[in-house]
């Protein structure tokens, strides 16, 4: 990276906390609640899924982000992505943020590959001229033609998850949100999915990138935040941080 | 034409209709000033809303509301194209169920209560009870209508729970597309009725142009009960087999087949609480009497449905943020 170049804030993220209510049981009746509240046996664990984290992500940065089970990266990247509201502190967003959906999460299945195009498109938060545009190519990756008329509920699993990446990875967002590196179907089409991940990633686009494969971060990140119990434990340069948290699997 | 240009339009839409039925109500009867009060706070409210006076920030409510329209306009489009696809998706009549099913409706209580329990005219002296066929029709309609349009908002949070851990939309958009796509079921059924109106003679006539007066109403109740029930039923799933037991008793408190005449005073002074009451017959008064309703009862009805959507609207917005721990 030249640090000589002014460097253009995408997203920064201020003093986030995030505190989640335990209850010993979750209540989810009125029949539970008012016995409960009559036992007064309503008692409330409070579990800090992130604590204090702030960083700025630049335009053009690839970010990743590591920690073990439980560190709070999912949490951070809802948080980011605006889909929860942080206890405490504040973000700040400079563009759109597409997320890279858990694949088909919203499909019909009694709706046709081309109607399902056009929904999911939607939900994912592309125009219609947009889709209308990326229409043929979403069609011709996939390598569904011939199916693409046919109701959802008679697709193979294969075909569903070819569609789904299909819609998904067409966009050229200005912040990608990516959990782990999705690689479907085949093993051909999974070298292919694969390439266009790594296509999209080092594409110019800022990306925020959770990952358990160490050396896949350190293959496509400029920088990374190590996330432990909630605290970052470190920001910084991604061979540097990758090097700290596999020194510290090693001492364990 | 593009989309914000069509809700500016559609809300002058609005605003020139009601005002037309205030000056019509008035020229007919010059003692209807509270017609006049009704168009001209409904004038007011909506110039308000597009004005800069009741809002701090620098964007208008109006220019907000078209702002998310317009942002989330495909999405709304293409969710309720989906709902509407989807329903009659795998029937051979299709859309047509949307025609036939209150006429059914219709014609199979017509026959219990009239052929086969001689109920004709229970109550006696309301004159809209000559039209008995038209009578049952009309509360059928309005209430599967919102029955429909609860039913479908109340699942729309829990059951979209995968997207909305995924994906951020602003909420408001689930139960709203919800109670759009079954409103569009609703207009449907609102053919059969001009055609059983028309055989007995009813229709054409001026006062049916109220109609969608009658109709926004039900629509801008429906919405903020949608919201209500929506948000409850996350953190309530009781809630979900509540609503099925409340809604038929509601449907029994409700005139559909019976006259409010047959009523003892006590209850007949407590339905005045029951908004669906004031719903229906406004519509049946437009319909089968073929008269403007009186200007308190349509104040009555913009009251219900105004109070409904701004107390829905509350407590949605007031709990949306924690819904994300409880789906």
């Amino acid at each position: 990276m030249d640090q000589g170049i002014m460097k253009e804030d995408m997203i920064r993220v201020e003093n986030i906390s995030m505190h989640f209510r335990l209850m010993n049981d979750r209540i989810s009746s009125i029949k539970e609640m008012m016995t409960a509240l009559a036992r007064r046996k309503v008692k409330f664990k409070e579990f800090h899924a992130l604590e204090d984290v702030s960083f700025t992500v630049f335009r053009g940065d690839v970010i990743g982000i590591i920690g073990h089970n439980g560190a709070g990266k999912s949490t951070l990247l809802k948080i980011i992505s605006g889909i929860m509201k942080p206890s405490k502190g504040r973000i700040w967003r400079g563009a759109n943020i597409v997320p890279m959906l858990e694949l088909g999460s919203g499909f019909d299945y009694d709706l046709s590959g081309h109607e399902n195009i056009y929904l999911n498109g939607a939900i994912l938060g592309y125009s219609k001229e947009f889709l209308q545009s990326k229409y043929n190519e979403i069609v011709e990756y996939s390598e569904l033609e011939p199916f693409i008329h046919t109701p959802l509920r008679n697709y193979s699993s294969g075909m569903l998850m070819r569609l789904a990446f299909s819609i998904a990875t067409v966009v050229e967002p200005e912040i990608l949100i990516v959990d782990e590196v999705l690689a479907v179907g085949d093993e051909r089409f999974q070298e292919k999915s694969k390439k266009r991940m790594m296509e999209l990633m080092s594409g110019g686009t800022t990306v925020l990138f959770v990952s358990h494969n160490i050396d896949q971060i350190r293959e496509m990140c400029n920088r990374v935040v190590w996330l432990d119990h909630g605290r970052v434990r470190m920001i910084g340069d991604a061979d540097e941080v990758c090097d700290a948290y596999r020194e510290q699997f090693l001492e364990q | 034409m593009n989309f914000s240009s069509k809700i500016t339009f559609a809300f002058y839409g609005i605003i020139v209709y009601l005002l037309g039925i205030a000056i019509y109500q008035v020229i007919r009867d010059p003692g209807a000033w509270a017609f006049v009060i009704l168009g001209a706070s409904a004038t007011i409210c909506f110039w308000m809303l597009g004005s800069k006076l009741i809002s701090k920030k620098k964007q208008t409510i109006l220019s907000r509301i078209q702002a998310t329209f317009h942002r989330f306009s495909f999405l709304i489009e293409q969710l309720v194209a989906r709902d509407f696809k989807t329903k009659y998706k795998r029937s051979v009549l299709g859309v047509f169920w949307s025609f036939l099913n209150p006429l059914l409706m219709m014609a199979v209580q017509y026959f219990v209560f009239v052929n086969l329990m001689k109920l004709r005219n229970m109550g006696g002296e309301n004159p809209m009870l000559d039209y008995y066929a038209v009578y049952l029709l009309v509360g059928i309609i309005i209430f599967s209508g919102f029955n429909d349009c609860c039913n479908q908002a109340l699942r729309s949070i829990v059951y979209n729970a995968s997207l909305i851990t995924k994906v951020y939309v602003p909420k408001v958009i689930y139960p709203t597309t919800k109670v759009f796509s079954a409103g569009i079921n609703l207009a449907f059924s609102i053919l059969p009725l001009y055609i059983i109106a028309l055989i007995n003679g009813l229709v054409p006539n001026f006062s049916i142009l109220l109609l969608p007066l009658g109709l926004l109403f039900i629509l801008v109740f429906t919405i903020g009960m949608g919201y209500f029930l929506s948000s409850s039923v996350v953190f309530f799933r009781d809630i979900e087999f509540l609503w099925g037991v409340f809604s038929t008793m509601w449907m029994y408190a409700t005139p559909i087949i019976y006259d409010i005449g047959i009523l003892p005073d006590f209850i007949r002074k407590l339905m005045m609480l029951n908004p669906l009451y004031h719903y229906i017959d406004f519509v049946r008064y437009i319909v089968i009497l073929r008269q403007v309703p009186s200007a308190q009862e349509t104040m009555i009805c913009a009251a219900f449905s105004l109070g409904m959507f701004v107390i829905g609207l509350t407590i949605f917005k007031k709990t949306e943020d924690k819904f994300i721990f409880y789906i």
